[in-house]
């Protein structure tokens, strides 16, 4: 913290307002086209919901070029009367600053959460600045159970279409309910409610400079909550729409921030992690209700290639870091042999494995670890692909359960992860003793004993 | 006759034992030096494997990821390395003090040009070492990027990259040692300016495609929208 000091325009601003009871952040990049929809949703919200706090909204950019911050200071809420606002109404301030250090998610959070800090909030809540279906309740639902109902961090829980989340269905979410035990089914989210409590304990970490500066800062604000006991529960939001993604952003880095993130913190806290079993649901709030959802185009020919491609040419790499009945089970799948590409199934077994192999090379670091988690976009892809194979003509409900079917595997060979986590030498087969298939192996490791 | 042959036997029998008494305490001191350079190899070599072992190497190399561009497999075996080269080095060391008793000109020679190569050939060595480990690294780096950069043959380009490196440091090492510097450096230059040649050949040729393909289509912006689909994932 001290090595990173609250920037002097911010310091000001803060001594000026004194103190607040409520601070909603936004952090941005060049959004000039969405953020106005956003801070218009957020003041109405503030003020519709709680109209007695002292409310502030915080717009930390990355040094837009394209009029971000101006929008941030300059948009209305039109026809207030709308809204039934309650009286008397306190004013809700608006800030906006450029934030310093690594540019990235992760940096733009950490100056909310300082001026939240210097403005001594009793909740904070984040909200990306690209949404679309963003609306005044979702401030309520984020902010409500930490303010008046003692939970410290508030996970969203959207709808989204099935081919969306991807990162987080096949990785994030099973990986970390397998972990800690529980099902926080939006980890990565984006959209955060948060109490002083543990917004004191984010700051005072020293990890700020890592990939938790950048795309790695949802994992690690979940994880943290989970795994140091704070009370958790999530809110529902209804459908998840944003603005698409810069198309020049690199999918393999922000694979590779995400997954090293819970890589790294794997290592932190295991253990927590070692002794957990099962997983346990977590308290929801919000009215559920179905919505319609932006179709997602997904093009599985090209994923497939690259898994193909990706077997082909980084088979060196994956072998310092796969088991080699992992790797062989990959290489089968990736051969001239499986050319169908209808019938493409990367198994929940085998895409455990492999995430649990990546998880212990990562902790082994048979090689540099930004290589191993880079090589890792190939096999994504291919499970993606498999995925989306398998619930093409699913309903959002099957999905829901395919999901679930994955996250049970996780589970169920999680004694493997533990076994394989201390003992990775010792544990690591022989090259010839490749068995004869998948499920025979799935068979072996589930009998292991989990290490006390 | 038997006299002369009495004489003769004798004489030579005399410069036999004149040269058994010249060489013998010599040789004696030589087995001597040996036989103790061969305990202190043997001594050295099981103290420092236990050492390295003990303060964890190993682990260290493998944990800071130096292991896996030294080897393929990412299991060093540093402490054995280490041991083993320091048991050759006491009995190199030991076997040149055993020829120096002998205090011959040959014997001399060679101790004079061992003593001198030495400090070059560990040089060389290291810069072998260091060439072996850059190319490993560099070589896997350029692998995993061009493939995720979606460039052609990244094996190719990876191995291209491994030889080039290596090839830089075995002509570095050989130019230490005054070993065909020539030879090295002309293949090294011939081989990295047919690269090169090759590499702008297939880029200007393959490109004239590209930027047609780049010219008659659109801006990146009326892409469809498929090809956004896959950075829209989180």
């Amino acid at each position: 913290m001290a090595s990173h000091p609250l920037p002097e325009p911010a310091r000001q601003a803060a001594r000026e307002i004194h103190r607040a009871d409520i601070v909603l952040g936004i952090p941005s990049y060049n959004n000039a086209r969405t953020i106005a929809h956003v801070v218009r949703a957020a003041q109405a919200g503030l003020g519709r919901y709680f109209p007695q706090y002292k409310s502030v909204i915080v717009n930390s950019d990355g040094g837009s070029q394209d009029g971000t911050r101006e929008a941030v200071l300059s948009c209305r809420v039109e026809d207030a009367h709308l809204l039934l606002l309650a009286s008397p109404l306190l004013p809700v301030h608006r800030l906006s600053f450029p934030y310093h250090g690594i540019p990235g998610k992760g940096s733009a959070f950490r100056l909310i959460f300082q001026i939240a800090q210097a403005l001594e909030a009793k909740a904070c809540a984040v909200v990306d600045s690209d949404l679309r279906s963003i609306n005044p309740e979702w401030i309520d639902l984020l902010v409500r159970p930490t303010l008046h109902a003692g939970y410290d961090f508030v996970a969203p829980y959207y709808h989204r279409h099935k081919y969306d989340g991807t990162i987080t269905n096949s990785i994030v979410y099973p990986l970390t309910r397998a972990l800690y035990g529980l099902r926080v089914r939006q980890p990565i989210g984006g959209d955060f409610g948060v109490s002083a409590r543990l917004l004191s304990r984010y700051l005072e970490r020293q990890d700020w400079e890592t990939d938790v500066a950048r795309y790695g800062i949802d994992i690690w604000m979940s994880t943290i909550a989970v795994a140091e006991g704070f009370r958790v529960c999530q809110s529902f939001l209804g459908a998840k729409l944003h603005h698409a993604k810069d198309p020049g952003a690199d999918l393999s880095a922000m694979l590779h921030q995400v997954v090293g993130s819970v890589f790294t913190l794997l290592e932190e806290y295991e253990p927590v992690w070692r002794t957990r079993t099962g997983s346990a649901p977590v308290d929801l709030f919000g009215f559920r209700y179905d919505v319609g959802l932006d179709p997602i185009p997904v093009n599985v020919e090209r994923m497939l290639a690259a898994f193909r491609r990706g077997c082909e040419d980084l088979r060196e790499v994956w072998a310092l870091a796969l088991q080699p009945a992992t790797l062989a089970a990959v290489r089968d799948l990736g051969g001239p042999a499986s050319r169908s590409p209808r019938a493409f199934r990367l198994e929940d077994e085998l895409w455990t494995w492999i995430v649990f192999d990546l998880a212990c090379a990562h902790r082994r670091r048979p090689l540099e670890r930004g290589l191993l988690l880079r090589s890792l976009t190939p096999l994504y892809l291919g499970r993606v692909a498999s995925f989306v194979l398998e619930v093409e003509d699913c309903f959002a409900e099957q999905v829901e359960e395919r999901i679930e079917r994955l996250c049970l595997c996780f589970e169920k060979l999680k004694p493997r992860l533990v076994a394989q986590w201390r003992g990775a030498e010792e544990s690591r087969p022989a090259r010839a003793g490749r068995p004869s298939s998948v499920a025979a192996q799935v068979g072996e490791i589930t009998t292991l004993e989990v290490q006390p | 006759m038997i006299e002369a042959l009495e004489k003769v036997l004798q004489e030579a029998l005399a410069r036999l034992s004149s040269l058994v008494m010249t060489y013998l305490p010599g040789a004696l001191a030589a087995l001597v030096i040996m036989l103790a350079a061969l305990l202190l190899a043997l001594l050295a070599r099981w103290m420092l494997g236990r050492i390295f072992k003990g303060i964890g190497v190993d682990r260290f190399l493998r944990q800071s990821g130096i292991a896996s561009v030294l080897t393929r497999s990412g299991q060093p075996r540093t402490s054995r390395v280490i041991a083993a080269a320091a048991y050759w080095a006491i009995l190199v060391a030991g076997a040149l003090t055993a020829l120096s008793v002998f205090d011959t000109q040959l014997t001399t020679r060679m101790t004079d040009a061992l003593v001198r190569v030495f400090p070059k050939l560990i040089l060389a060595a290291v810069i072998l070492v260091c060439g072996l480990w850059l190319a490993q690294l560099l070589g896997r780096s350029v692998l995993v990027w061009a493939f995720n950069e979606n460039l052609p043959w990244p094996r190719r380009l990876s191995l291209a990259v491994r030889v080039i490196i290596t090839l830089a440091a075995v002509a570095t090492a050989a130019d230490q040692l005054d070993f065909g510097r020539q030879v090295f450096l002309a293949a090294f230059i011939l081989l990295v300016g047919g690269a090169a040649l090759a590499g702008g050949l297939a880029v200007g040729l393959g490109s004239r495609d590209a930027v047609r393909r780049y010219l008659e289509t659109k801006a990146p912006e009326d892409q469809p929208r498929e090809e956004r689909s896959l950075w829209d994932h989180l």
